[in-house]
């Protein structure tokens, strides 16, 4: 009876004291909100809206900004380097990704199976991520892929030679800060190798038993499985892709040269804002990339429903 | 509830916008009005410059000297690389928080006149705040600005010159160069030196896609590099026969190819000149000792610094001046004048200096410089005497619109390269060139 009425008052609690209680809480909850509240206005939102204003007006930085109403959006199309930089970020996302999705399940498969010194293996791997795509790695890599760099000599070795530069050639540059950037694939690779493990070993078992093969177990059971990480990741590094900067900055030394073959859509940004002092056609350029960004998150969640699988559905 | 909760809300945005809007109104308020530079010397002042290591030891050696000088004085002190800095620069000229004494170069002041961040200096030095009674009048006027007032005091003079490895010219069969040569002669010294260079080894720089070597060759036919309304002053078919020139050498496998050329390290001690890779270089005559110092240390050979070829118009060698000026929002005008006084003037302090941004403007300091008791290495008092040299010849003055930093020299690489890497005839790299580059001027 005691124990009864000990754990009656809650189930019995009526609506209007839990509201009272919540109003008690809100204050607190509040305050320690606030410092992140205050940090996103000012520093987020508040930066955000003024570039919007700033994309409809000139503004060199030196200046006061002058509206000019939709001239900078309107510029955006007769401006030829402009459509290059759109056409060297879309080649990279649509290389890139593919790519670094594939590597990474490459490797998370590798280190999900029953190797000796696995940690240190999975560590290692992890590693190019801490560095990523910094500087100091970016100026390495200008030196491993120049005329007389490592790649050169090593493809020396095997009696291929005079290959030229990797870098310096508008051909081959892009293809260059693609593998610099695949580089860093840990992070989605650790996603990956997390999802792994979540795969019910008696689905694999039973398949196993029924005699499918090792590939027809990936793309029939663990593939599938997975397509919710394979989401999560894709999504993510198309978003990062669109936003790719440092390897080409470092690479290019801020030019996107040799030529513009490695004109990223933020490098260009960047330059026009920074080094040209059109920060108002800078910010229609920001703004322009974010809606492509948002149409492109709308069409993969739109399209995720008929290939992503989550485990409880029925 | 939804009603003045949306209202809230707009209310909210609103007063972000707002906020957003009026901080930066009154970030621009115009420029400050001129001074004379008199007063108490005293507070604080920042110093802005660009340059690597050894420039930032020497300008941090000059500033205890000021402040030895001036021990009222409070020195706070920013420097980047040459890129990094004036992208600094123009951040900090938006917020108009740029430092009171910031390092300025001929090519780029005429963006910050044009915005009036920088205030006029005459008003100082006729008063006597700044003196420049040791500088050339001309030297002087590398300091001006398109409207005619001088905005910063140019304390060091670069120029621009060819550099030739002579060890490797020897090698090649064809000496030092002569002391004056035209184009004709400095084809043919190239041409001639191809064959007998080691593998790996070029005759000459890609000069095509330096707008240095451009304005030399412009300069020697008595070609306005930039016209008086601040646009390009030259004909497309000029900027054709100079792109057809180094086009043809690139293709003889004389000049560097174009891939190697853009994988090229920046700095005048990590290009190929300074590794022994290139037999003619195109560089500013102050880093004749830097690429030296590289040069000895892979047994390379011997550097030396030689004029551009000579025109029908005369002498083809640019002067570039550099020097300090002050920001239209400096709060503390009279010890920024006393700063830019004591750097330019002072000559303990600039024989610390050592000639480090190209030779002295201050005839006094250039003297002591290249006196038979300098310590100055002897390579490094070569770069004064050929300075001294050239300035003698009375070199053109180009005079660099506003934009130009922006737009040219990129423009110009980038265009003669898409005709290299044969993406673009030379009529479409050209008409593309004049549409960005006029665009963006003036």
């Amino acid at each position: 009876m005691t124990l009864a009425t000990a754990t009656e008052p809650p189930v019995a609690l009526p609506t209007t004291p839990r509201r009272g209680r919540g109003r008690t809480q809100l204050l607190p909850a509040l305050a320690f909100l606030t410092p992140w509240l205050v940090g996103m206005v000012l520093f987020t939102f508040g930066p955000m809206l003024y570039s919007l204003y700033l994309s409809f007006t000139r503004y060199d930085l030196l200046s006061n900004p002058e509206w000019v109403g939709l001239q900078n959006y309107a510029l955006m199309g007769s401006d030829p380097r402009f459509w290059k930089s759109v056409g060297v970020t879309l080649t990279y996302v649509v290389v890139f990704v593919p790519l670094l999705q594939v590597v990474s399940m490459l490797v998370a498969l590798l280190l999900n199976s029953r190797l000796r010194f696995l940690t240190g293996y999975r560590a290692l791997f992890y590693l190019p991520s801490l560095m990523g795509a910094s500087v100091a790695v970016a100026a390495l890599w200008r030196q491993v892929f120049g005329a007389d760099g490592l790649v050169n000599a090593v493809l020396g070795l095997v009696g291929i030679e005079n290959v030229g530069s990797w870098v310096g050639d508008p051909a081959r540059a892009l293809g260059t800060i693609i593998t610099l950037n695949l580089w860093a694939f840990g992070s989605t690779m650790i996603i990956f190798l997390a999802g792994l493990r979540q795969v019910p070993r008696e689905l694999l078992e039973a398949a196993e038993v029924d005699g499918a093969s090792k590939i027809r177990r990936f793309f029939s059971i663990t593939l599938p499985m997975m397509t919710p990480l394979v989401f999560f990741n894709v999504l993510m590094g198309t978003i990062n892709a669109f936003q790719s900067f440092t390897g080409a900055y470092v690479v290019s030394g801020g030019s996107g040269g040799p030529v513009d073959s490695t004109l990223f859509y933020t490098l260009y940004l960047y330059e026009r804002g920074f080094t040209q002092l059109q920060m108002g056609y800078a910010s229609a350029m920001a703004w322009v990339l974010l809606l492509v960004l948002a149409v492109v998150t709308g069409i993969f969640f739109r399209s995720s429903r008929y290939w992503v699988h989550y485990g409880d559905e029925s | 509830m939804t009603k003045p909760r949306s209202r809230r809300l707009l209310a909210g945005a609103a007063l972000v916008l707002g906020v957003a809007l009026t901080s930066t109104a009154c970030l621009n308020q115009g420029p400050a009005a001129s001074s004379d530079g008199q007063g108490e010397v005293g507070g604080t002042i920042q110093v802005a410059w660009w340059g690597g290591e050894s420039r930032n030891a020497k300008t941090n050696a000059v500033i205890e000297q000021f402040n030895e000088d001036f021990p009222e004085v409070t020195t706070e002190t920013q420097s980047a690389d040459y890129a990094q800095y004036f992208n600094r620069l123009n951040v900090q000229a938006s917020s108009r928080s740029l430092p009171c004494v910031v390092q300025m170069q001929d090519r780029q002041v005429n963006d910050y006149v044009k915005r009036q961040t920088l205030q006029p200096l005459d008003d100082m030095v006729a008063s006597g705040a700044i003196d420049t009674s040791k500088i050339p009048p001309a030297v002087l006027d590398g300091g001006r600005g398109s409207d005619g007032k001088l905005y910063f005091i140019p304390y060091g003079i670069a120029w621009d010159a060819l550099m030739v490895n002579t060890t490797l010219a020897e090698e090649a069969g064809v000496g030092a160069p002569p002391e004056s040569w035209d184009w004709d002669q400095f084809v043919s010294y190239v041409s001639q030196a191809k064959d007998r260079l080691p593998d790996g080894t070029y005759a000459v720089a890609a000069g095509g896609e330096e707008q240095n070597a451009f304005y030399a060759w412009a300069v020697g036919q008595g070609i306005e590099v930039f016209n008086a309304e601040g646009q390009l002053g030259f004909t497309k078919e000029q900027l054709k026969e100079y792109w057809s020139l180094w086009l043809d050498l690139q293709e003889q496998g004389i000049a560097l190819p174009p891939d190697m050329s853009a994988e090229e390290p920046p700095g005048a001690d990590q290009g190929y000149l300074a590794t022994g890779q290139l037999m003619v270089g195109v560089l500013p005559g102050n880093s004749l000792y830097v690429s030296q110092q590289t040069l000895d240390g892979r047994d390379g050979g011997q550097l030396q610094a030689a004029r551009y070829p000579d025109g029908p118009a005369g002498i083809g060698n640019i002067l570039v001046a550099s020097g300090f000026g002050i920001s239209s929002n400096c709060d503390n005008v009279p010890t920024s004048a006393a700063f830019i006084d004591f750097f330019t003037n002072d000559v303990d302090a600039q024989v610390a200096f050592a000639a480090d941004n190209g030779a002295p403007t201050n005839t006094d300091v250039l003297d002591a410089l290249t006196a038979e008791d300098s310590e100055l290495p002897d390579l490094k008092r070569d770069e004064l005497e050929q300075y001294r040299a050239i300035s003698e010849d009375n070199p053109p003055k180009v005079n660099y619109p506003p934009g130009f930093n922006a737009v040219f020299q990129q423009a110009f690489t980038r265009n003669y390269n898409e005709v290299a890497f044969g993406r673009l005839t030379l009529d479409q790299a050209v008409d593309s060139f004049f549409n960005e580059t006029n665009a963006s001027l003036g």
